[in-house]
């Protein structure tokens, strides 16, 4: 015992003290507080402007004053203070606490810049199919860009059909989306006000009327209450998944490596003189899965530090942190043994890569099947994948995190199973271990290495 | 413990595949023996030690390794230095030292000064805090010796200690291994450079295929294979010597590597031999001609010695003395 500990110790240390490590560990933090708190910066969304010439073939002869009182300056600029009051009741109250003028700031730039819009109208009986040229000619001044041919029943039910009608639009290519968009929001509104005022209402009446507030759901706790988080409840699972997979890779991969210079250094059968190779199997692991611990462990105070500067805390339930832990030493043991036997096979990291490869895609296809599993985490296939070694621990951990957590005698089955497949893994990998430790030359292939299990 | 062996192998066999690495070997080194294990590339010598070590485990037959049925329940009385070896390369000599150390069971506050001391011995005083991957090769042999006898262990297992060293290194590991028998440690090297194990054995044990064709002492060796011949080298070079086979007692004279061979009849006195090849010859050179163990080894191994197989190892194993360097 006291060997496998020397190695572990000894391994850990060769690990965690090599700047490497410590500058991997960080910069997946820093990549992640980059991406939030940088990038969007560099995103300039006030720097769009809608711009154009709209050339209207309007019949009705209602909807074309409409658009031109819409886009009047003195309209638009009071609607956007309308639009940024709106969004300032939207924001949760902590934000609106916390940010203050940097909030009001963000939110004016995010409106962007006021449209620079010229309306052009043609005559009723224009030839729309000649007109569609215009979009393509070439301007000095404004660029064409959409041409809107508004229904004749748009603004007043023609005849027997009680409907209304509405527009054709044909734009120009290239169009921005926000453009796209800026269009039919300034249509739809011209044509309803054309309507309201064609019957004699009040649109402002009929606004209030249809308006119902909707005020952000409290959830309330025993112990607190607070605004509900929409995504929280379907980021969990991911972000739990995430964890397991970071911390699994950070142990097992620099595992693989220190294997594999182990080996290609010659320096492993003078350890072979003084442990056997289980001990030294064992060691690497121990040593390992403190390397992993110490890199979930920073990541998992991280993820709580955040949480609880959101004063979300209260969101987690601290049972799942328990369960992370359990399953992540059943996924450790499974992939970490088995990479172990691939590092003790081979000589070089590139022959180790290509051996490496179905086992990856395993551990991987958690976050491929992350949405089928977290939109319904009680479906067949969620229930059999958490059941199916070595991905078990990926899936039970996604489920129990979701909003729709499994019963209690599944996890414990899973767990079960997963200590099963503990044994396998290790068992495989012990065998495959001896054999490829002292093997030099041709890398192994996946029937050699079976014919290894089989021979051992 | 028992007294009489500490290395005993009985029918061992182990095969690859389809390749029978060692063949129903029987082997006994006493405590406080130096025994020297030899044999050509692949002849099973490498897979024999790590049985007796336990690092591979034999199809069928028994090892018992000082008292015990395994190796493992005895690893920090035994010293090994495998033939593939080397150090952690971004490890400096006294923490790489001190792990091994510690892996065989050594703790405590003189580690340090065991160390140096070991290093000294070695002709590396003061390389404690160098990176193992800035030593030479000769010096990163002698710290992985050292890493092998750290603990001062009753059974040393050197496979191939010679490999790669240069004249002066493999000297001084000479006198090391020489030191440690005195000190009462039994010694089993393996070596294919056969002048290595003539220089410094008491006991030989050739393997071949996987078969052990020779177990004798060097005295009883040089006895039992003693070629019956005189070395003659004339003063002249141009001499006539035809004179030698005229001599009484001589049964035919040939030519030999260095010089002429001058063949005794079975119960000759070899002194008075001698005494007429320098009368009838004025001699550069007279000698008794000694058994090699590379000659042993190819009359046993081969029906006769100078047959192609005899041609084609002769010039194996003389490749290999030449270079050293197995592999």
């Amino acid at each position: 015992m006291n060997r496998i500990v020397q190695i572990a110790i000894r391994d850990f240390l060769a690990v965690v003290m090599t700047k490497g490590f410590i500058i991997g560990l960080l910069i997946m933090p820093a990549f992640l507080a980059v991406s939030i708190i940088v990038f969007p910066r560099f995103i300039d969304g006030g720097s769009f402007q809608v711009e154009g010439e709209y050339a209207v073939v309007d019949p009705t002869g209602a909807v074309f004053p409409e658009m031109d009182a819409l886009l009047d300056p003195r309209t638009i600029s009071e609607q956007r203070i309308e639009e940024f009051r709106q969004r300032l009741d939207q924001a949760p109250e902590f934000l609106r606490g916390v940010a203050g003028t940097a909030l009001e700031q963000a939110m004016i730039e995010e409106l962007g810049l006021a449209p620079n819009v010229r309306l052009l109208q043609r005559p009723a009986d224009t030839d729309v199919e000649a007109e569609k040229a215009w979009l393509n000619e070439a301007s000095d001044g404004l660029r064409h860009t959409a041409l809107i041919v508004v229904h004749e029943n748009a603004v007043e039910a023609a005849g027997s059909d009680p409907g209304f009608g509405s527009y054709d639009l044909f734009v120009a290519p290239n169009l921005d989306d926000r453009d796209l968009s800026f269009i039919h929001t300034t249509i739809r509104d011209a044509i309803i006000n054309a309507r309201v005022s064609r019957q004699s209402l009040d649109r402002d009446a009929l606004e209030s009327v249809l308006r119902v507030a909707r005020p952000s759901s409290i959830t309330v706790r025993p112990d607190a209450e607070q605004d509900t988080m929409p995504g929280l409840n379907f980021m969990l699972p991911m972000a739990f998944v995430i964890l397991l997979f970071m911390g699994l890779m950070t142990g097992s991969g620099t595992m693989l490596t220190s294997m594999i210079e182990e080996k290609s250094s010659r320096v492993v059968e003078i350890l072979l003189s003084a442990v056997s190779p289980m001990e030294l199997m064992a060691g690497k692991l121990l040593g390992s899965v403190a390397v992993s611990l110490v890199a979930m462990g920073l990541y998992l105070g991280i993820g709580l530090i955040a949480l609880s500067s959101l004063s979300l805390f209260g969101l987690l339930d601290p049972r799942l942190i328990v369960y992370l832990m359990i399953f992540f030493l059943i996924a450790f043991f499974v992939v970490g043994s088995l990479f172990l036997a691939i590092g003790a096979s081979v000589n070089e990291l590139s022959e180790a890569q290509q051996l490496q490869m179905p086992v990856m895609l395993l551990v991987l296809s958690p976050m491929l099947l992350w949405p089928l599993v977290s939109r319904d985490p009680n479906s067949t296939l969620a229930v059999v994948l958490s059941f199916l070694p070595p991905v078990n621990p990926f899936f039970m951990l996604m489920r129990m995190a979701s909003t729709q957590p499994p019963p209690l005698w599944q996890v414990w089955l899973s767990i079960a199973v997963g200590a099963a497949s503990v044994a396998v893994a290790v068992w495989v990998a012990a065998k495959v271990f001896r054999i490829g430790l002292l093997m030099y030359g041709k890398p192994p292939n996946f029937r050699t290495l079976l014919r290894w299990v089989r021979q051992a | 413990m028992a007294t009489d062996a500490a290395i005993r192998l009985k029918g061992v066999t182990k095969a690859f595949g389809e390749m029978q690495a060692v063949d129903s070997l029987d082997l006994e080194v006493p405590v406080g023996g130096l025994y020297g294990f030899i044999g050509p590339n692949g002849a099973g010598k490498t897979t024999s030690i790590r049985m007796i070590m336990s690092i591979l485990f034999p199809d069928s037959g028994e090892v018992a390794v000082l008292g015990q049925a395994s190796a493992l329940d005895a690893k920090d009385r035994i010293g090994y230095l495998p033939e593939e070896r080397g150090l952690y390369r971004k490890m400096k000599v006294r923490p790489f030292l001190r792990y091994v150390a510690r892996l065989k069971g050594l703790h405590g506050s003189d580690l340090d000064r065991r160390i140096a001391g070991w290093l000294a011995r070695v002709g590396l005083a003061g390389i404690e805090s160098k990176r193992c991957d800035e030593l030479s090769k000769g010096m990163s042999q002698k710290v992985q010796f050292v890493s092998a006898v750290i603990h001062e262990p009753d059974l040393l297992i050197l496979d191939e200690p010679f490999s790669g060293l240069d004249p002066v290194s493999m000297r001084v590991l000479r006198d090391l291994i020489l030191a440690e028998h005195a000190r009462g440690t039994t010694i089993l090297f393996s070596t294919h450079v056969m002048p290595q194990a003539e220089e410094i054995c008491e006991h030989v044990i050739m393997i071949h295929k996987g078969r052990k064709v020779l177990d004798e002492s060097v005295p009883a060796i040089r006895n039992r294979f003693d070629p019956r011949a005189i070395q003659f080298e004339p003063l002249d070079p141009g001499a006539d010597t035809g004179a030698l086979t005229s001599i009484p007692d001589v049964e035919g004279v040939t030519d030999g590597e260095r010089g002429l061979e001058v063949l005794l009849r079975d119960g000759t006195d070899p002194v008075a031999v001698m005494r007429s090849v320098m009368d009838a010859v004025p001699a550069a050179r007279v000698e008794l001609s000694r058994p090699r163990l590379e000659d042993v080894f190819i009359g046993l191994v081969t029906d006769s010695a100078s047959g192609e197989d005899a041609q084609h190892l002769r010039a194996e194993l003389q490749d290999a003395e030449h270079s050293g360097t197995p592999q």
